[in-house]
C-alpha cells in the first residue's frame, strides 16, 4: 500500500509542486479517452491530453487548456538522493559569456585585461532591431574579447573569457 | 499588368502573392540571403536574392530592386508596409523607370509623411485636430497664454523630439512656468533646439482609424474604422472593427473626416487615416499612413473586400465600383498579432527556431503567416510571426473564437504574444468595451498570466503523476530475490 505521508516533487515547466499520496487519491479525474483526461480542480473542469510519457525517466509531456507542460517526477526516493547530494554539482566558476541568443554585436564596453564588477555591461548585442545589454553575474578580469564589433553571433556562441 | 513584383518579406509578401495569383497575375519575389527558405520565396513565380541579410543590403535596397524588375520585364510593384512602402523617393524612382508603384503619388506620400505638412494640408477641410500651437516656441509667457486658452492639461513636445524626449505633461497652470523652462532645457540638451509645441492633451485617448480606398478619379470611400487601442511599446497588438464605442452617426463622422483628409493630398490607393479619441468621443487627426495597413484583414472580414485585389485594380488605372452606400459591416472581426517575444520578460525579443507551428483551423479563422515549422525566426527584421483574425456575427463570439483560435495555435521553440492575447480576451475591460491607449500600462502584469501558468501546470502536474503511479501498478520490475529493487517501485 502506499504510503500517505510521503510526498512526490513534480516540476512542470518553470513550476514545482509537492503532491501527498492522499492529494493524488482525491484528485477528481476520468480518462474520456485513451491518454485524455478531464479534471475538475476546486469548480474547474478542464481537458488534459497525456501527449508522451516516459514512465522509466519519469518524464512526460502534458497539454492543459492548450499549453505544454514538459514534466518530470521525483519519488520520495529520488528525493533522498538529492539530499544525499548525488546530483549536486560544485557552484560553477564562469569562465566565460555566451551570447544568450543570436544577434549583432554592437558596442563592446570592456577591454582586455579589464577587471569588471557583477553587473556591469560587457557588451551590447542587437536583436531583431532592439539592443540588449549582456552583462556579468559575478565580479571577474577579461582574459580575452573573443567578438568584434558588427559581428553576428550564434546562440552560446562565447564572447569573452575570463581569467 | 502581366507581372509584378512584391518588395516585402514574410506573412505580408504571401499574402500580397495570393491575391496576384488569384488575379491571374505572375509574382516575383526578392529575398535576402536569409530568407532562402521563407514560404514567400518558394510561392512566387519568379524569385529573386537581393543580397546580405541585413536590410538596408536587402529589402532597403530600392535600386537594386528597379534593376530586377527591368530585368525581369515587372510592370508593377507593391511594397507591402514597412521597408520602402512609404519612402516617396522610391516611389518617383519606380514611376521615373516606367513602373506602376501600387500605392499612392510620391506627392501624397511626402505630404502626409511630414506631420507639419500633413497637418497644413488638413487644415483648410475642417478636419478636427488636436489643440494646439503650430509653430514652435521658447517663451514661457506666450506659452502660459496659449495653455490658458487650450484649457488643461497640456502636453509640451519638443520640436526636434522623439522617444518622449522634451515631453511633459501640465495639469495646472501653476506648473506651467516650471514644467515650461524643464521641458525646454531637456530639449536643448537632448536635440540642441529648445523649441517646443504646446497642444491639449488627451489622457485616455483610444487610437482609432479609417481605412480610406480611393481610385485616381477623385473617388475616395471609407472601409469604416479598426479599433487599435490595445499596445504595447506604442505598437499595437489587438486591433478589432467595428470599434464598440462608435455609433452609426459617430462613424458617418469619422469616416467623412477621413475621406476629407484623403482628399486633401488628393491620395489614391489604400491608407489608413489614424485618430485618437478622448472620453467625449470628440476624435482628432493624428496621421496617415500611406500604404497597406498590417490591420488591413479586420476590414477585410467584416467588409468582404479584398483590399489587395482592389489596390492593384486602383494602381493600374481602373475606375473604382464600389459606392460608399455598397458598404456594410457585417459581423465583428478581431486580430492578434503574434511576435516572437516574451510577453513575461517585458515584450522581449524570443529568437530561436519553430520546433512545433500548427495554425488554428476552422470557419472565420484566418491566419496570415510566413513561417513554417523548423524555419528559424531571423534577427534582422519584425518579429511578428503570424496575424492571427477571427470574423463572427458579434463581437463576444469573436472573443471567444479568438480565445479558442489561440489555444488551437501551437507554437514551440520561441515565446509568442499568444498568451497575452488570451490575457486580453479574457480581461474584463477588453470585454466590456471600456479600454484605451493604457491598457497594457493600467491592467497587465506578466503576474496574471504566470498565475493562470500555474493553476495549468498544477494540473498537468497533478494527472502526470496520477498517470505515472498508474503505470508502475502495471508495470513491475522482474523480481530478483535478495535485492532490493522492488521495494522501489512498490513503495
Amino acid at each position: 500500500m502506499p504510503d500517505n505521508t510521503k510526498t512526490y516533487k513534480v516540476r512542470a515547466n518553470d513550476f514545482e509542486f509537492l503532491f501527498t499520496q492522499e492529494d493524488l487519491d482525491k484528485a477528481d479525474v476520468i480518462e474520456t479517452a485513451p491518454g485524455e483526461f478531464n479534471v475538475i480542480r476546486g469548480s474547474r473542469s478542464v481537458g488534459v491530453k497525456l501527449i508522451s510519457s516516459d514512465a522509466f525517466a519519469k518524464k512526460q509531456e502534458v497539454e492543459v487548456d492548450g499549453e505544454k507542460f514538459l514534466i518530470g517526477i521525483k519519488d520520495p526516493l529520488d528525493q533522498v538522493l538529492d539530499t544525499m547530494g548525488f546530483n549536486n554539482m560544485a557552484a560553477r566558476v564562469i569562465k566565460e559569456i555566451k551570447a544568450p541568443m543570436p544577434g549583432l554585436v554592437l558596442d563592446i564596453s570592456v577591454e582586455e585585461g579589464q577587471e569588471v564588477k557583477e553587473g556591469d555591461r560587457i557588451l551590447i548585442l542587437e536583436a531583431m532591431k532592439m539592443e540588449n545589454s549582456i552583462v556579468i553575474h559575478a565580479d571577474a578580469v577579461i582574459k580575452k574579447i573573443r567578438v568584434t564589433r558588427g559581428q553576428p553571433v550564434e546562440k552560446n556562441q562565447v564572447l569573452v573569457e575570463l581569467g | 499588368m502581366k507581372k509584378i513584383l512584391v518588395a516585402n518579406r514574410g506573412e505580408i509578401a504571401l499574402r500580397i502573392m495570393r491575391t496576384i495569383r488569384k488575379m491571374g497575375i505572375l509574382s516575383v519575389a526578392v529575398y535576402s540571403e536569409a530568407d532562402r527558405r521563407a514560404p514567400h520565396v518558394r510561392f512566387a513565380d519568379e524569385a529573386v536574392c537581393l543580397g546580405p541579410a541585413p536590410s538596408n543590403q536587402s529589402y532597403l535596397n530600392g535600386d537594386k530592386i528597379i534593376e530586377v524588375c527591368k530585368e525581369l520585364g515587372v510592370d508593377g510593384i507593391h511594397p507591402g508596409y514597412g521597408f520602402l512602402s512609404e519612402n516617396a523617393a522610391f516611389a518617383q524612382k519606380v514611376e521615373d523607370a516606367g513602373i506602376t508603384f501600387i500605392g499612392p503619388s510620391p506627392e501624397a506620400m511626402r505630404v502626409m509623411g511630414s506631420k507639419l505638412a500633413a497637418k497644413d494640408s488638413v487644415k483648410k477641410y475642417n478636419v478636427p485636430m488636436v489643440p494646439g500651437i503650430d509653430t514652435a516656441i521658447t517663451d514661457v509667457e506666450l506659452a502660459k497664454k496659449i495653455a490658458d486658452e487650450i484649457g488643461y492639461p497640456i502636453l509640451i513636445k519638443a520640436s526636434a523630439g522623439g522617444g518622449g524626449k522634451g515631453m511633459r505633461v501640465v495639469d495646472k497652470a501653476g506648473e506651467m512656468k516650471e514644467q515650461m523652462e524643464r521641458a525646454i532645457s531637456e530639449a536643448t540638451s537632448s536635440f540642441g533646439d529648445g523649441s517646443v509645441f504646446i497642444e491639449k492633451y488627451v489622457s485616455m485617448p483610444r487610437h482609432i482609424e479609417v481605412q480610406i480606398i480611393a481610385d485616381k478619379y477623385g473617388n475616395v470611400i471609407h472601409g469604416f474604422e479598426r479599433e487599435c487601442s490595445v499596445q504595447r511599446r506604442h505598437q499595437k497588438v489587438v486591433e478589432e472593427s467595428p470599434s464598440s464605442i462608435i455609433t452609426p452617426a459617430l462613424r458617418k463622422q469619422i469616416g467623412e473626416a477621413a475621406v476629407m483628409v484623403a482628399k486633401s493630398c488628393n491620395y489614391t490607393s489604400m491608407g489608413t487615416v489614424e485618430f485618437l479619441m478622448d472620453e467625449q468621443l470628440n476624435f482628432y487627426f493624428l496621421e496617415m499612413n500611406t500604404r497597406l495597413q498590417v490591420e488591413h484583414p479586420v476590414t477585410e472580414m467584416i467588409t468582404g473586400l479584398d483590399l489587395v485585389d482592389l489596390q492593384i485594380r486602383i494602381a493600374r488605372g481602373e475606375k473604382l465600383e464600389l459606392k460608399q452606400e455598397d458598404l456594410s459591416i457585417n459581423g465583428h472581426a478581431i486580430e492578434l498579432r503574434v511576435y516572437a517575444e516574451d510577453p513575461l520578460a517585458n515584450f522581449m525579443p524570443s529568437i530561436g527556431t519553430l520546433t512545433r507551428y500548427e495554425k488554428p483551423k476552422g470557419e472565420g479563422v484566418r491566419c496570415d503567416d510566413g513561417y513554417e515549422q523548423g524555419m528559424q525566426i531571423p534577427i534582422y527584421y519584425d518579429p511578428m510571426i503570424a496575424k492571427l483574425v477571427v470574423h463572427a456575427p458579434t463581437r463576444i463570439e469573436a472573443i471567444q473564437k479568438m480565445k479558442q483560435a489561440i489555444r488551437d495555435y501551437k507554437i514551440e521553440g520561441v515565446m509568442t504574444t499568444l498568451p497575452f492575447g488570451m490575457f486580453v480576451m479574457e480581461h474584463d475591460a477588453f470585454v466590456a468595451g471600456m479600454f484605451d491607449t493604457h491598457f497594457v500600462k493600467d491592467h497587465y502584469t506578466p503576474e496574471k498570466i504566470k498565475d493562470k501558468q500555474k493553476a495549468n501546470a498544477e494540473i498537468a502536474a497533478l494527472i502526470a503523476l496520477k498517470y505515472w503511479q498508474d503505470q508502475q501498478k502495471q508495470i513491475r520490475p522482474v523480481e530478483h530475490k535478495g535485492t532490493s529493487w522492488k521495494r522501489r517501485t512498490a513503495s
